[in-house]
């Protein structure tokens, strides 16, 4: 992975890193990419994709309103202004 | 042997919960199992949660500073099933940051083995496995998605069983990997496994993903070993693990030797799928609403978000950049897509095997590793050392990591994988086993004399 493409993959995830960090983070992404790339010795021809591991029956709930009871509890973990949560400007 | 039914049975002395904690609280000083103890024990069996399970009003933190003073409103299902059953709740467990570490080391107060300090606990459930080691009465709920069930379970000596992917509910569990994490069970003994297991299992209407299985308690008298989980590993624990070979065999068990075609490749499958589902949750860690605070409304909306993630650990970042690089449109195909259909075809391949017995392996393909040998490591010798882990992991195939050895004062602990829903049969061979292997524990904290 080229530089660029390492920065860009930074902003995308909005993670910052100071020069030393990044050098040695960036030398252990290109090192597992490398390994990664051995997937490509296995023929996986006529293969599915297997998202999950076992066969999951598609289950719905009702669509209906439940009560939560404990919203004062769930407000603890935010910073509220009357009963609003508080988030960054967009 | 069934301890919970020993302790419920037993008359305890008066002040018998406040010493248990007051001994683990002074123990945990020294082994950080615990990320806290709630300071109470009630009548029933102790338990113990890992720290990415939520328990209502008790901080939860996934062992992450981006967590720090996170308070749930609710309980997690088997938390909730637990506490329905009269056991009783003691604390959170140390882990690796959000589950991602072999070791505990990617903690900030890495937990340390309970036979020598000098010695890592393994991880991600470090913790559950320290607890599960010192204390005599307990039962920790752990959770798994490509061995941090096993690996803890064998380098502290205690019995680690991660069941069928979707036995039990993961509500309220802090996503690491959605479509390989297993919530699971260690103890001291297989039996209590097999006890908790049954009250606690079952669908959930939360879980869209947790089924009532359809379960079978097959043991064909055979035991598989596969070449590649056998071959090239510590020499050490390839003679002591043939010893455990040889006394299966003594039991009544087949042994036939297998090759499994490409095997080894679930390990970049296993890390491809896993960084790639990883990379999708930190979105819920931002800043504002669960965890950290970063009170800094002045900032810029993209300049808030990245300050902070500054709370994430190294190797919570580098995972979520590989992750995220893996699902790009452009290599998609090639990484994420084909580790998908690697996980497909080892699906099938472990299950032609399974359909003829238990495979055997040893569960890490080291010894016991010191707390500086393992933190020298490079992220990818690290992951290396998943190789007898991840298959199972991988397939959402139920394992148990058991104690069948000690050298030099440290255990060794060989891992039984089965089919699907065979997870009772599975847990009985390893009960079978105790019957004539005694385990060894340095600590006994709440021991009723």
């Amino acid at each position: 992975m080229d530089d660029r493409e390492f920065s860009r993959l930074l902003k995308i995830c909005r993670i910052q890193m100071g020069e030393a960090e990044r050098a040695k983070v960036k030398g252990e992404v290109d090192e597992i990419l490398e390994y990664f790339n051995s997937l490509g010795d296995v023929d996986t021809k006529g293969m599915e994709e297997a998202f999950h591991p076992i066969t999951v029956p598609e289950k719905l709930r009702k669509d209906e309103a439940s009560d939560f009871n404990d919203i004062n509890m769930l407000l603890k973990n935010t910073k509220t202004y009357r009963f609003y949560v508080v988030g960054p400007n967009v | 042997m069934n301890s919970i039914r020993e302790f419920l049975d037993a008359e305890k002395p008066e002040g018998y919960g406040k010493r248990v904690l007051e001994e683990l609280s002074k123990l945990n000083e020294k082994l950080n199992a615990f990320n806290n103890i709630t300071g109470r024990l009630g009548e029933g069996m102790p338990f113990s949660v890992k720290d990415n399970i939520c328990v209502k009003g008790v901080e939860t933190t996934a062992s992450s500073r981006i967590l720090k003073g996170y308070m749930p409103a609710f309980n997690a299902t088997v938390v909730q099933r637990m506490l329905d059953n009269k056991f009783s709740f003691i604390g959170k467990t140390n882990m690796d940051e959000f589950g991602f570490g072999s070791f505990g080391l990617n903690s900030q107060k890495p937990a340390r083995n309970p036979f020598d300090e000098n010695y890592v606990a393994g991880g991600s459930s470090s913790g559950a496995a320290v607890a599960t080691s010192v204390l005599k009465y307990h039962v920790a709920m752990a959770e798994s998605t490509g061995g941090s069930i096993s690996a803890p379970a064998a380098f502290c000596g205690v019995v680690g069983f991660t069941p069928t992917y979707g036995a039990l509910s993961r509500h309220g569990l802090i996503d690491y990997a959605n479509s390989l994490d297993k919530i699971g069970i260690m103890a001291r003994h297989a039996a209590d496994i097999r006890y908790v297991f049954e009250m606690i299992r079952g669908q959930d209407p939360n879980d869209t993903t947790s089924i009532e299985g359809k379960y079978a308690s097959e043991d064909r008298k055979r035991i598989i070993l596969v070449d590649q989980l056998v071959n090239g590993i510590d020499k050490e624990v390839e003679s002591s693990f043939m010893g455990l070979v040889d006394k299966l065999e003594g039991m009544g068990y087949k042994i036939i030797r297998k090759s499994v075609p490409f095997i080894e490749k679930a390990i970049p499958a296993y890390y491809t799928i896993a960084m790639a589902e990883a990379s999708t949750h930190p979105a819920s860690y931002s800043g504002f609403k669960y965890g950290y605070k970063n009170e800094d409304f002045t900032q810029h909306y993209n300049q808030f978000f990245t300050s902070a993630r500054e709370q994430f650990g190294e190797e919570a970042k580098r995972r979520i950049v590989l992750g995220t690089f893996v699902r790009s449109a452009s290599v998609r195909d090639k990484y994420y897509s084909k580790a998908l259909k690697v996980r497909s075809l080892l699906l099938h391949e472990l299950e032609g095997v399974l359909n003829e017995g238990f495979i055997l392996s040893p569960t890490m393909p080291i010894q016991v590793p010191r707390v500086d040998d393992a933190g020298s490591l490079t992220p990818l010798e690290v992951y290396k050392t998943d190789i007898m882990t991840i298959p199972p992991n991988l397939c959402g195939l139920p394992h148990v990591s058991f104690p069948y050895a000690y050298h030099k004062g440290m255990p060794l602990a060989a891992q039984l994988v089965t089919k699907q829903w065979n997870d009772e049969a599975m847990l009985g061979l390893v009960d079978g086993w105790e019957k004539g292997f005694k385990y060894r524990f340095k600590y006994n904290i709440g021991e009723l004399r």
